[in-house]
């Protein structure tokens, strides 16, 4: 009995730590800017949470990074997932020739800290002016996340019978058709966890935001996020709080509403 | 992460092959070759030629616009520097820190999830923050911590005296509430994961565990936690993969200062390439991070697969 209570009391109190930065984060960003008196408030004050957000908007443009960012995010995970989908057939179900050593050349990526790509990266794209440029970002956004992807579409395609593409082959289907009627329909929701987990990972990124872009409308939004943090006493707390909020709104509904795929995705990782 | 999927692939490589071989002919084989294209073309382009590059890079003086020959004299250089020595040293609390934090408070969120009367709502508040980018964390943590911040603000509401703390602003505090911060925002996912293994596991085993007379704690013990195992491996793999690469929250919080005291390896390697252009050093510690990383993930998963 005892046991219980002291169980129940460290529960509540390990879920009230965690929810406190959450609703400090709500207070604050509702209080008006104007109204912020140079300490955070505790109690929910005033409505200013539209007010603040135009002043994030219009500032330091975070629509345009929401907008980047939700290009950059859509175009770089389908890239990824497609291409992935395509190399995961061609490794497990083609008559490849060392199958191998394609799955490792492409699975290499993700085993290095993305830290050792960064400086080559930024001189390449400075020279051939792809620094600070829409195509840029997707093209870099997609190679990152394509290892992962595959990684991912390759298992998936392992626990699909051989007999299944026999059986087509017998038929006549050449490996185009093959990839587009049989493999690519049953492995669409192996395709969408990956798609949704790279989704979020473009969306979350600020490393390659900060490095290979430098203006307002090319900044992916967690760029600008960052900006309007440094401007932190500029604004008022209230200003990039709501700023923070928008920016992960994205995030946040995806996780929730896709949690299952979430879920798989972390699952296919073990 | 990486060092997961590392592990699924060595198992999948153990069983047979499901992959039919067809026929070998030519034909069908020059046929795959526009099926890799994308991938392999964007993956060498962008990742392993930058990844050849920085390793040579590495070797060489470099200043952005004129690049010299030097051998290892980078890596020696860095040996010999303090600022390389705090940076290593911290990149081995934040390893330490967010193996035992979020790892030990995941298990037992996870645990008390199923146990505890609204705790299947309550756990929405420990996960919400995983979906949250590195970014939002320090914006939110940057909230709490500074000088005039929510911390301090309360610390002095009970009497304290809250002009000594200034939390980012001295090593080793400022790397300690930073691992905290960090832990706020990665339980989510060794809560969910750790929920999870704990499905799995087969109520005749727990059964039989409470008939031989086991409970509480020595059930969990001896009979729940060994079932957890392979859950286990994939969390703590992934917990160190992210803590040595992690970014964003240092870079927004302290910049890796004061000076250089609360830098780590993923920290140093930007300020050395990108605020002092010394593109040399910092491809010498960029392959230094790889090394570790590549190494601990082989390291950790072999060692647990002779004990598997």
């Amino acid at each position: 009995m005892t046991l219980r209570i002291i169980r129940n009391v460290l529960f509540y109190a390990l879920a009230a730590v965690w929810a406190l930065p959450l609703y400090l984060l709500v207070v604050n960003a509702f209080t008006r800017a104007a109204d912020y008196g140079g300490a955070p408030s505790w109690l929910p004050v005033g409505f200013g949470f539209f007010d603040n957000l135009a002043t994030a908007w219009t500032e330091s443009q975070l629509g345009h990074g929401m907008l980047n960012s939700l290009l950059y995010a859509s175009a770089s995970a389908g890239v990824a997932v497609l291409a992935a989908g395509m190399a995961g057939f061609a490794v497990v179900v083609m008559p490849l020739k060392r199958p191998t050593v394609w799955f490792w050349l492409i699975y290499l990526g993700t085993l290095l800290p993305l830290q050792i790509f960064l400086a080559p990266l930024f001189s390449a794209y400075v020279s051939t002016s792809l620094y600070d440029t829409n195509l840029g970002m997707i093209l870099i956004y997609s190679a990152i996340c394509i290892p992962f992807a595959f990684f991912i579409v390759r298992n998936y395609l392992t626990t699909i019978a051989p007999e299944v593409t026999e059986a087509a082959k017998l038929d006549g289907a050449g490996w185009p058709r093959l990839f587009r009627s049989i493999h690519l329909p049953l492995i669409r929701s192996s395709l969408f966890a990956a798609f949704i987990f790279q989704f979020t990972w473009v969306w979350n990124d600020l490393l390659f935001g900060i490095t290979l872009t430098t203006s307002p409308d090319r900044r992916p939004v967690m760029a600008a996020l960052a900006e309007i943090d440094g401007g932190f006493s500029t604004f008022g707390p209230p200003v990039v709080l709501a700023a923070a909020i928008v920016a992960s709104l994205p995030t946040i509904v995806l996780f929730l509403t896709c949690q299952r795929f979430f879920v798989s995705s972390l699952r296919a990782a073990r | 992460m990486a060092l997961l999927e590392k592990q699924r692939t060595r198992a999948g490589e153990e069983g047979p092959r499901p992959a039919p071989r067809l026929s070998l002919l030519t034909k069908d084989r020059l046929a795959a070759a526009p099926f890799l294209l994308g991938a392999v073309a964007l993956v060498a382009a962008l990742l392993l030629v930058p990844f050849l590059a920085t390793a040579y890079q590495s070797l060489t003086r470099d200043d952005g616009f004129t690049s010299s020959f030097i051998g290892f004299d980078n890596y020696l250089a860095l040996l010999q520097d303090p600022t390389f020595g705090r940076s290593l040293l911290n990149t081995l609390l934040w390893t330490v820190g967010t193996l035992i934090l979020p790892v030990g408070l995941g298990l037992l969120i996870a645990v008390l999830t199923n146990a505890v009367p609204g705790g299947r709502w309550l756990k929405y508040v420990f996960v919400l923050p995983y979906a949250l980018s590195g970014t939002a964390t320090a914006v939110i943590w940057g909230f709490i911590l500074r000088s005039d911040g929510a911390l301090n603000q309360a610390i002095e509401f009970f009497g304290g005296d809250a002009s000594t703390s200034g939390w980012l602003l001295t090593w080793p505090t400022n790397t300690i509430v930073m691992i905290v911060a960090s832990t706020w925002q990665a339980t989510g996912v060794t809560v969910i994961l750790f929920m999870i293994g704990l499905q799995a596991i087969p109520k005749e085993v727990v059964q039989a565990g409470e008939l031989d007379g086991a409970s509480g704690l020595r059930l969990f013990w001896h009979v729940v936690l060994p079932q957890l195992r392979p859950v286990t491996i994939v969390v703590v793999g992934m917990s160190i993969a992210n803590s040595l690469r992690v970014f964003d929250l240092i870079w927004l919080l302290t910049k890796g200062g004061p000076g250089a005291a609360s830098e780590t390896l993923a920290v140093t390697m930007y300020r050395q390439t990108f605020i002092l252009s010394d593109y040399g050093t910092g491809a010498a510690v960029a392959v230094i991070l790889s090394v570790i990383v590549v190494g601990a993930s082989w390291f950790y998963l072999r060692h647990q697969y002779k004990r598997g």
